[in-house]
């Protein structure tokens, strides 16, 4: 039997504390002096709720590269086309950050378990949209070599850029180490959708690398993933660097901003056989910048896109908003396309 | 009986083993001894500017009062977090950080805010903090997820101090905010070598930020930017400040409640002034030029001399900031044992191999070239930031939006200096090297990989890294 008293007098006390506040002091002149509690409607811990420019998208059905995870063991991103069966015992402890304004994702992050008693490591998953990269890169190929050739004076290199197939498909590999952390980067990257795709492995135990560089055996990939193609293709778009420009724009209508912001806003979108877009993907936007884009793309027109007489879909980057700075110098010549 | 003595060696044993684990790397702490922080970067000075550097530093630790001080320096509150720039800014000298003893926790016994009651967080050995409500509340006291707050919220007020008059103001309900999780905490940022983050040019931050890209471990970041012009801000834990006169000024007005020629009103809380839907005007009329000199409380002096007294306290403590020089490195002790050159440099060495210098960049670049001082032209910035805002996820996420910087995202801290700092992280929530380290990882951090291959390190380099910290 539940004893009545106790559970009242909560209650009351509390009741009593407002009465006595309401009569001993001077009635609060600020915003922010309520003292009617209700737990339950508490911030909760660990959560983001007030966000800066982020990504978002105009539907939740089109697949966008941030939206892979690890389930069952496996990474799967359906916008890549890719599934990852990850090493025994190997997890997604954290996720990784929203993408960046300059167009990077990271895609997952995976280490061992804790308690896992072998080698300890991790695998890196990022992707550069290669739209919108400040760095000096038209495909994955240039992007590799630029690391290669910019790398720090910590780093030591192991094996200079060099093709090979994983999963049967054409990846750049190479490796660097640092001396002093005693510590080997395995890099293999490939392009999907116009993004360089990275794979990047750590671990002092450079058995453990090749063993974990077996693993991607197991992967499944798209069949553009390559080098210099990757852009996409039935049943997905395909990825065209600077289509929405120029003579390709039929009808354009200037997005109508709220507040002055100063952030780059790239903006991936997808047109329609028709020349229609389709689908809008922020990378980094504020709402209503967002909005008022989307409100603004909806109405453009492009010139429809054909190979062979054949109406495609076409997946291009527009860039709002402050233009980044690009590091772009006298890179060989070489287009997204 | 001998089974038992097994037993319980075994589990001692066991407790031992886990507890080196814990303990196997070990945070040097606070380095003591005289660095020589706090000193003049000028040494050169053909346009006499050494003058504004002292008489900077000693409005900096000018104790502020309400009314009635022949001195002048009036115009305290009617809300205030401290009474002085050095009271918050003092450790390990004038300038720097919050000190191991808190001012703030004597403030409602030694006459300061008499009529106060001091918030729960406020303790005498425990951090010097500000603090904010992310959220506004609704009518019924829980919090609005839909109206962001973020703005100070004032620890005391002048209610009480016989140079306050009649004004009567209550302080925030901290506890009621406490207990809706609506309250977050800021301690104050060490302004060591500020003239040269001020000078360096935003093209040479916009250069760092593409240079940085390349890196393998997944950090991106980007710079905040001022709302009217657009140009990058660098100042505060969320680069939210332009300048040192904007940090100085705001800082005034906000922590000591002194109207200026920047910020030019007495300041209300956010909800005190409408914030929120509260319906609220602002301070009441008997709390409003208190100092009954009228606004603001601080200007220009135009008939004083010597000329760098003309200067109104803003300009001063801008130019006090501007002109003192990084903190120098020093020697590291541990455990009472010296730690030797060599492995402080291997310390530095691993910082940059796995990645923690990608955003704590040694030195995002050199400065312009400076109309005040030669020693601020064409200086190396070793600030070990980027100054940059990256994504720290849901571990250090404060929910508060500053410029363009959201709710988790922070300027990368300056760490120069850092060897002689006691609370880290924005809100001081440790005195721990590697708690804060290990608080860098979390859901949505861009230091996750870094963070996994610090802790992937031998517990040799693991203890070199940090002996390099507390170095700087």
């Amino acid at each position: 039997m539940r004893p009545r008293l106790p559970r009242c007098l909560p209650t009351i006390a509390v009741l009593l504390m407002w009465l006595a506040q309401a009569q001993g002091q001077a009635a609060p002149n600020g915003g922010d002096f309520s003292t009617n509690i209700v737990p339950e409607a508490k911030v909760p811990t660990g959560v983001i709720l007030v966000k800066g420019a982020w990504s978002s998208a105009s539907d939740s059905v089109t697949p966008v590269p941030e939206d892979g995870n690890v389930s069952n063991n496996v990474f799967t991103n359906k916008y890549f086309g890719l599934s990852y069966p990850l090493p025994k015992d190997w997890i997604e402890k954290f996720k990784g950050p929203p993408p960046s304004d300059s167009g990077r994702y990271v895609l997952a992050q995976v280490r061992p378990a804790d308690g896992y008693k072998g080698s300890k490591g991790s695998i890196l998953i990022t992707a550069d949209d290669l739209f919108f990269t400040p760095l000096p890169a038209s495909n994955t190929l240039q992007l590799i070599n630029y690391t290669k050739d910019n790398l720090q004076a910590d780093y030591k290199l192991e094996l200079p850029p060099t093709e090979t197939k994983i999963a049967g498909h054409p990846f750049e590999f190479f490796a660097y180490w640092s001396p002093v952390a005693e510590l080997h980067w395995y890099v293999l990257a490939t392009q999907i959708r116009c993004h360089a795709v990275q794979f990047i492995l750590t671990s002092s135990d450079t058995k453990l690398l090749q063993s974990l560089v077996l693993t991607m055996n197991k992967m499944e990939l798209p069949e553009e993933a390559s080098l210099f193609g990757g852009t996409g293709g039935s049943p997905d778009p395909v990825c065209i660097k600077d289509y929405a420009a120029g003579q390709n724009v039929l009808a354009r209508v200037e997005p109508v901003f709220s507040e002055h912001r100063f952030n780059t806003v790239p903006v991936r979108i997808i047109i329609d056989k028709t020349g229609r877009v389709k689908h809008i993907h922020f990378l980094s936007a504020f709402p209503e910048q967002a909005k008022a884009i989307t409100d603004a793309l909806k109405q453009w027109k492009f010139k429809p896109y054909a190979i062979n007489r054949q109406p495609m879909e076409v997946e291009t980057g527009l860039v709002f908003g402050r233009a980044r700075p690009s590091l772009r110098q006298a890179v060989a010549a070489g287009s997204v396309e | 009986m001998i089974r038992i003595a097994t037993l319980v060696s075994a589990l001692a044993l066991a407790l031992l083993l886990v507890a080196g684990t814990v303990f196997a790397q070990t945070d040097p702490g606070v380095q003591s001894g005289n660095r020589g922080t706090g000193a003049t970067i000028i040494v050169q000075d053909p346009n006499g500017f050494l003058p504004f550097f002292t008489d900077g530093q000693n409005r900096f630790q000018t104790v502020e009062s309400v009314s009635g001080n022949p001195a002048g320096n009036n115009g305290l509150g009617p809300r205030f977090n401290s009474i002085s720039c050095s009271s918050c800014h003092a450790q390990p000298a004038v300038g720097g950080t919050g000190a191991a003893v808190n001012p703030q926790a004597s403030f409602t016994s030694n006459g300061t805010a008499p009529d106060s009651t001091t918030p729960y967080f406020i303790t005498a050995n425990g951090p010097t903090r500000e603090a904010r409500f992310p959220f506004f509340f609704n009518s019924n006291g829980t919090p609005n997820f839909n109206s962001p707050n973020g703005g100070v919220e004032d620890l005391f007020t002048v209610t009480g101090r016989s140079d306050a008059g009649t004004c009567n103001i209550p302080q925030p309900s901290f506890n009621t905010a406490a207990a809706y999780n609506n309250i977050i905490f800021r301690i104050p940022t060490p302004t060591f070598g500020a003239g040269l983050i001020e000078n360096l040019d935003d093209s040479t931050l916009l250069a760092n930020n593409n240079a940085n890209l390349n890196n393998g471990f997944g950090i991106s970041g980007t710079l905040n930017h001022n709302g009217n012009d657009g140009t990058v801000t660098r100042f505060g834990w969320k680069a939210q400040n332009k300048s040192l006169h904007i940090f100085a000024g705001e800082a005034y007005n906000v922590e000591m409640g002194i109207s200026n020629e920047l910020f030019p009103q007495d300041r209300p809380l956010p909800g005190e002034d409408g914030g929120g839907g509260s319906g609220l005007t602002g301070l009441p009329s008997n709390c409003l030029n208190l100092s009954g000199t009228g606004y603001p409380e601080d200007t220009s002096n135009p008939t004083l001399t010597p000329n760098s007294a003309v200067l109104d306290d803003v300009s001063a403590f801008a130019n006090f900031m501007r002109f003192l020089a990084p903190p120098p490195t020093g020697p590291v002790t541990l455990n009472g044992q010296p730690v030797s050159a060599s492995t402080i440099a291997t310390g530095a060495s691993l910082f940059g191999s796995i990645g923690c210098a990608t955003c704590h960049n040694p030195s995002p670049g050199k400065t312009q070239v400076s109309n005040f001082v030669p020693a601020l032209s064409n200086a190396t910035v070793n600030a070990f930031s980027d100054i940059e805002i990256h994504f720290m996820g849901t571990g250090l996420v404060d929910n508060v939006s500053q410029g363009g910087a959201g709710g988790d995202q922070f300027r990368t801290a300056p760490l120069w200096g850092l060897g002689q700092r006691i609370f880290l992280l924005h809100d001081g929530r440790t005195t721990n090297l590697i708690n804060a380290i290990a608080d860098h990882e979390s859901n949505g951090s861009e230091a996750n990989t870094v963070i996994n291959n610090f802790f992937n390190l031998s517990t040799t380099q693991q203890q070199e890294i940090l002996d390099f910290l507390r170095s700087l």
